[in-house]
């Protein structure tokens, strides 16, 4: 038998299941439990420690190329908020998407809580460049860099920001990030102000961010669709009304599309095992050989 | 209506994409042009109507002499742009300068203070206690040492140099093998998002308009 | 000389400490404050304009490819129609023309051009097109991922372990053990917790130091590669 030919499968066949792997769940969802890890917890129970003298900071720092993951962490954290009436900040400093990732996660949020009042309970800055600069500007007065909120409105007519003038103000900085300015917030902001920061990421970026989050840098970390859906999972167990918005049919949550990520965690698994199990007998084979012709 | 074209045309967007996973075709090649242009065009608009505009230009208008020191930033930015005129292309080192400059003296700040120091400090200040147990400190500090005599290079890595760096490509390996397990789950999430539009996003909008 | 070398790195010698100085400084020194103010807002400024210059690259290379007729022309005109449609409704927006009011919804409630645009165009090319890496990883782990030696074994492992620890399956695999459907995902957090966070602290460091160390080669005026000055 040709072992090396067992080996070659057409990468299309490889990606004709990745695809069905993800589609499947999604038409047909399994509904897999979710178990919830310590940096899940820890940020849960920070935000769950707040209250409505509080504010946080929710800090858009990522685009559409990794909303999957993010838009869920985005979502859950402002609907945790909002529910104990904690006031939150939003700005956004991801050039490439993050002010319209924001718009759009506003614009789904807030009408569910309809006591809400723009620029008392929460003020949307817009996007700023300048990242590090943007950054620490803020720190000293958010005016500074935001003159006015995302619609033009200057920031003295907001009731909340002239209670809310810099970080000193703020209780929690969180920032969804698809990249490196979700380490800025801990090694910039938290290590010059101070100021407690949680950090929800893609998942390629979380197993770094570990190191952080062991040094005290960042508080909680959600990595990925994981974290994502764990949070998710805690903001239902301890707000149970809550429910029916993430068991709506039709309506993507990181606990829905925890479904799809297992199946295809699985193809792939199972794909290296077998890739595997061949090289092993090519193995075997070519030390026999080699035997052979000594 | 506007909404149903635009996710009918999202929906042909993505799957113009997908079709390189067949073969290179045109239907990608102009998914992918657009995909530049858009992406520019963004941040023109994001770039005009959240910085220069509110931070800038507004403010100038509104009380030219008390903001003229916006000025600076103003003849600094256009500045760069000088690059493209060969004869005074020179002037633009001024500004990428002064735009260089700062980043590089905020980031040697922020790599030192904020990440030097913490986690060096985070290693062998507190070898018991802290979130874990003493023997996991203690993994902590093997690997942490091991690493960064790893990635140093003035010494030969011989003899007991050589054994310690061995065990830091352990833990590096263990460190890329945790991380290839979440890039793969970044990856497939990216995927679940797309699927979810195609399919369930486009299928919701289409039926409330038929 | 002067204008072309010596200016330049003066400029980056006194800017470059102003975020040093100003960290170490309080605001009580005299300037200190209204220094680190005005250099921070202007550096939002500039970054603007310097995250624009990648765009004239782009036009006046297209611009050429279309004049000259180069193979894949059209392709170029699709990306300038796309860049400059989507920049104009971005600069009505920015000036408040006419229904042009914002760049995200407009009073009535209803997307203005530049959201819809966002909103079907940029939000599906750039997540479809990032979103091909799920099919490329799957098959790249199929060809590359082989148990070689024993750092490829290390890495493969860990790699699995994670995979299966963070989904479900994870808790499904020991739960035939007492209290066994909690071992697995508690092998996964430790790993990512200490062995990997070590090689990411041993990383992080590292290239932390290297970057310090760059940074003070461009203040003094040493790294010179970024003003397009190439070392004899």
């Amino acid at each position: 038998m040709n072992l090396e030919r067992l080996v070659q499968v057409d990468r299309r066949i490889v990606y004709l299941l990745i695809a069905l792997g993800t589609l499947i769940p999604i038409l047909k969802p399994i509904g897999f439990a979710v178990s919830t890890t310590p940096p899940v917890e820890n940020f849960f129970a920070k935000v769950e420690s707040l209250g409505g003298d509080d504010a946080v900071l929710v800090s858009f720092d990522y685009g559409p190329t990794t909303a999957p993951e993010c838009d869920p962490m985005a979502e859950a954290v402002l609907r945790h908020c909002f529910t104990r009436g904690i006031k939150v900040v939003v700005v956004a400093l991801f050039p490439l998407g993050g002010v319209t990732m924001a718009g759009e996660a506003l614009e789904k949020i807030v009408p569910q809580y309809p006591d809400l009042v723009e620029g008392e309970d929460y003020v949307f800055l817009g996007y700023k460049d300048g990242a590090q600069a943007t950054m620490k500007q803020m720190g000293v007065a958010f005016s500074g860099v935001f003159p006015s909120d995302q619609e033009g409105t200057p920031l003295d007519e907001l009731p909340l920001m002239t209670q809310v003038l810099n970080y000193a103000n703020i209780a929690l900085v969180v920032s969804i990030a698809t990249n490196v300015i979700g380490e800025w917030w801990a090694n910039l902001v938290n290590a010059q102000f101070g100021t407690p920061v949680a950090v929800g990421c893609t998942a390629v970026s979380a197993p770094k961010y570990y190191a952080f989050l062991d040094s005290g840098q960042m508080l909680g970390l959600l990595g990925g669709l994981k974290g994502a859906s764990e949070y998710e999972q805690l903001l239902i167990d301890r707000y149970p009304a809550l429910e029916p918005i993430y068991s709506k049919a039709g309506e993507y949550n990181a606990m829905k599309g925890m479904d799809a990520q297992t199946v295809d965690h699985a193809i792939i698994m199972l794909f290296i095992l077998y890739g595997n199990g061949v090289y092993f007998l090519i193995r075997r084979r070519e030390k026999r050989e080699a035997r052979l012709e000594q | 209506m506007s909404e149903l074209l635009g996710v009918w045309l999202g929906a042909f967007l993505t799957l113009c994409i997908f079709s390189f996973l067949y073969k290179d075709n045109p239907f990608f090649r102009f998914a992918e042009s657009l995909f530049a242009g858009v992406s520019l065009g963004y941040y023109i608009g994001i770039v005009s109507t959240n910085t220069l505009v509110p931070n800038m230009i507004r403010p100038l208008t509104a009380d030219f002499s008390g903001n003229a020191h916006l000025l600076i930033p103003l003849l600094l930015g256009l500045n760069l742009y000088t690059r493209y005129i060969p004869r005074i292309a020179w002037m633009a080192r001024l500004s990428l300068a002064v735009y260089i400059a700062y980043y590089v003296g905020i980031f040697m700040v922020q790599k030192l203070q904020g990440e030097v120091v913490p986690q060096v400090g985070k290693t062998i200040l507190h070898p018991i206690g802290g979130n874990f147990t003493p023997v996991d400190n203690l993994i902590m500090m093997v690997g942490v040492l091991s690493v960064l005599i790893y990635f140093y290079f003035s010494i030969e890595h011989k003899r007991a140099v050589g054994v310690v760096s061995r065990v830091g490509i352990w833990f590096l390996m263990l460190g890329f093998g945790a991380a290839f397990g979440y890039t793969v789950m970044g990856r497939i999430s990216l995927l679940i998002g797309r699927m979810n539009y195609l399919f369930i996003d486009v299928v919701q909008i289409t039926s409330q308009y038929l | 000389m002067f204008w072309k070398l010596r200016l330049p790195l003066m400029l980056t010698f006194i800017v470059g400490l102003v975020p040093i100085v100003t960290f170490f400084l309080t605001e009580r020194v005299w300037g200190v404050a209204f220094v680190r103010d005005r250099v921070e807002q202007y550096m939002v400024i500039i970054t603007g304009f310097a995250l624009l210059l990648g765009v004239v690259n782009v036009v006046q290379g297209n611009i050429r490819k279309i004049e000259r007729r180069k193979p894949g022309w059209p392709f170029a005109v699709s990306l300038l129609l796309g860049l400059f449609v989507m920049g104009a409704f971005g600069i009505l927006s920015a000036a408040r023309v006419g229904p042009f009011q914002s760049i995200l919804t407009a009073p009535d409630g209803s997307d203005t051009p530049f959201y819809w645009m966002t909103r079907h165009l940029f939000n599906p090319l750039q997540a479809a097109m990032f979103s091909l890496l799920a099919f490329y990883v799957a098959s790249a782990a199929f060809r590359a991922f082989r148990v070689r030696n024993v750092e490829a074994t290390i890495l493969l492992t860990a790699a699995f372990i994670v995979m299966l620890g963070r989904t479900p399956l994870g808790e499904y695999v020991f739960s035939w053990l007492p209290n066994g459907e909690t071992f697995l995902p508690w092998v996964t957090e430790w790993i990512m917790a200490v062995p990997n966070a070590a090689a990411q602290r041993g990383i992080i460091i590292g290239a932390a130091l290297g970057a310090a160390a760059l940074s003070l080669r461009v203040i003094l005026g040493i790294e010179r590669s970024y003003l397009g000055i190439r070392e004899k």
